[in-house]
């Protein structure tokens, strides 16, 4: 535990934890985030990336030229919107009904 | 007021402020079919998240149409008589911790005896308020997501919801970004932000009401579009804490037996332990991130734990300043290395995360609120209007949310039997009461304690100080034994010597100022 600890090592298995949530996913005609990459090329801090609690944005952080983005998993926080220096993101809520379900919240 | 509308009040969202509003109203006479609530989750309850604890007895207000909501509501899960805030260091855990007689609410004690903190989990309060709001006779519609506000003489096919919050296609960069709105004629943006709102507009139809609550809670799209707070820019991430949590599943029984609670009876709700942490997990990996990225570099993220126990479940979880995150650290790693902290990993031991999820928290202090709280026909709510309380001591914001429903309803009723529902009348009774409320004594009172929880030593050497500290004070491996003080001063002076930063931030002006900041708590 504690060498983990000196190391730094904290890796949080978000794929698992996200397998946690419902999720009524809507269509990607109505996905209620959109992000216009050309406008993340020359980003250095990809604050996305980093603030995200979804795993949502992923570009040179994993070794990918190009943003990539998905809306799929989004827990609907809003982070990234606060984030994006760029002007990159068209945010807004999923449509009624759509997207996640917390059962414990 | 002579035409009639489809509704007296329309509001948007069923969280606690929602929810308080409608109540208020019945109680204010208003009949519960003028009444409709609407929220995007489906089911009710659905989209909302909290750490989180309820302060103090707000919904006894509303007992004729919640009962014994302290029993009854599945979401009300544990009320707390155990409390711990303290410092924890990747290898030392110091805590204040206390347990106090008086908080279990059964008489006998020197202090007031009443219990005023509950865990909660809100997903399933949420959905039960939302049956005792429709068994109070309002119109209650799930699923329903509003985008657009009706306003008075405006064609709302003439500007899309997206349009409200896009940046520009030319957008720019940073604090001089430029959205899409910027480009729009004056005279439309004008009546977008300053015109009467008159009702909701849903799938291009529109429903009128008299008056129209925001009660969105934090992330607010309406709020900001609607220029009820006008930092339509990036810059808010100053203001907003991110939570990231799990709901960990231990069991009634364990929780019970490991933090010692009173189990519950017909009378009292099961006991349990709050607990807030400062949190310095993170200097080692801060100083990878800022290696690999240094376009951040010196950034270091400021982070409190949370702990609070449920009835079946623990809530487990960070909070950080969105503001103070570097570049090469997932917020969801930062909640890993407080998981895997020695003392927390003995708590959560042998249970199992079953829900997982992250919501924003407004930090707004007096500094950034909305500019303002009512427009024509329309006023904000909760923490749509950023009414969250932090003071390092103690952080609230449901109490506050359901506080400014009751004082919006009463408003409201009393606007429109007065026939005036324009933001001068909803100002001078909405706004006047909030400002006057307990609400805002506590934000302007402790307005300084902002500066001192904004201050990085609180999450890097003063928890290592104090953790070492104790570690020294308490042990018994054959040291000479001198006084705490002693031990303080040699701790400082080791640490100063071992990091730059520790020299420069642990000198004693700079930790005077803490402290004299500190006091302010």
């Amino acid at each position: 535990m504690s060498e983990s600890i000196k190391l730094g090592l904290f890796t949080y298995d978000v794929k698992n934890g996200l397998g946690l949530i419902g999720y009524n996913v809507d269509d990607h005609e109505h996905a209620h985030i959109i992000v216009d990459t050309k406008k993340c090329g020359d980003c250095d801090s990809m604050m996305c990336v980093w603030g995200c609690p979804a795993q949502c944005y992923m570009f040179r952080d994993v070794g990918l030229e190009e943003m990539k983005f998905q809306y799929e998993d989004c827990v609907e926080c809003g982070t990234c919107f606060l984030m994006c220096t760029d002007g990159a993101l068209s945010w807004n809520h999923p449509r009624g009904g759509f997207g996640i379900t917390y059962s414990q919240g | 007021m002579d035409e009639e509308t489809d509704f007296d009040v329309i509001i948007i969202g069923a969280g606690f402020a929602g929810a308080a509003t409608a109540f208020q109203l019945l109680k204010e006479g208003i009949e519960g079919d003028r009444i409709l609530i609407v929220d995007r989750g489906e089911p009710i309850g659905s989209k909302n998240l909290t750490g989180g604890i309820l302060w103090g007895r707000e919904l006894d207000d509303f007992e004729e149409y919640l009962g014994n909501w302290e029993m009854d509501c599945p979401g009300i899960e544990r009320a707390i008589n155990h409390k711990k805030v303290g410092f924890l260091s990747s290898e030392d855990a110091l805590f204040v911790e206390g347990r106090f007689a008086s908080w279990d609410g059964t008489g006998g004690t020197d202090e007031p005896s009443q219990r005023s903190s509950w865990s909660v989990l809100r997903a399933k309060a949420d959905a039960w308020m939302a049956e005792k709001m429709e068994e109070a006779g309002i119109f209650v519609m799930a699923g329903m997501k509003i985008d657009q506000l009706h306003i008075d003489g405006l064609d709302h096919e003439s500007y899309t919801a997206r349009d409200l919050t896009d940046p520009a296609e030319d957008s720019g960069k940073g604090a001089a970004q430029k959205w899409k709105i910027d480009n729009f004629p004056k005279e439309l943006v004008d009546k977008i932000r300053n015109g009467k709102i008159s009702g909701i507009v849903q799938d291009g139809e529109i429903m009128t009401s008299k008056v129209v609550v925001i009660a969105e809670g934090s992330n607010s799209i309406l709020t900001r579009t609607y220029h009820f707070d006008s930092m339509l820019n990036a810059q808010s991430k100053e203001d907003l804490l991110l939570g990231v949590k799990e709901v960990i599943h231990l069991g009634k029984e364990r929780i019970d037996e490991r933090f010692n609670c009173f189990p519950g009876d017909d009378e009292r709700p099961p006991s349990g332990m709050a607990m807030e942490l400062a949190l310095s997990l993170y200097r080692d990996m801060a100083h990878e991130a800022w290696k690999e990225y240094p376009v951040t570099d010196g950034l270091y993220p400021r982070c409190g734990g949370f702990f609070y126990t449920n009835r079946e479940t623990v809530s487990c979880g960070i909070i950080v300043q969105l503001s103070s995150l570097p570049s090469g650290i997932h917020t969801y790693d930062l909640y890993q290395a407080f998981k895997e902290q020695p003392a927390i990993a003995a708590l959560i031991e042998g249970g199992e995360a079953i829900e997982y999820g992250a919501h924003l928290c407004p930090e707004y202090g007096l500094h950034r609120m909305p500019h303002r709280f009512t427009r024509d026909g329309a006023l904000v709510v909760g923490d749509a209007a950023g009414l969250v309380f932090a003071n390092g001591m103690q952080i609230q914001g449901m109490n506050n949310a359901l506080h400014s429903g009751k004082l919006a309803g009463k408003a409201i009723a009393k606007c429109i039997a007065d026939g005036d529902v324009s933001d001068k009348a909803l100002d001078a009774t909405y706004t006047k009461s909030l400002k006057a409320s307990y609400i805002f004594r506590d934000l302007k009172r402790f307005e300084p304690a902002t500066k001192f929880l904004n201050n990085p030593a609180n999450f890097t050497w003063v928890p290592e100080l104090v953790g070492k500290t104790a570690n020294r004070v308490f042990r018994e491996i054959g040291e000479e034994k001198v006084p705490a003080e002693k031990v303080l001063r040699q701790v400082r002076k080791e640490m100063r010597s071992n990091s730059k930063a520790n020299k420069k931030g642990m000198g004693l002006l700079s930790m005077l100022k803490l402290a004299l900041t500190g006091r302010k708590l």
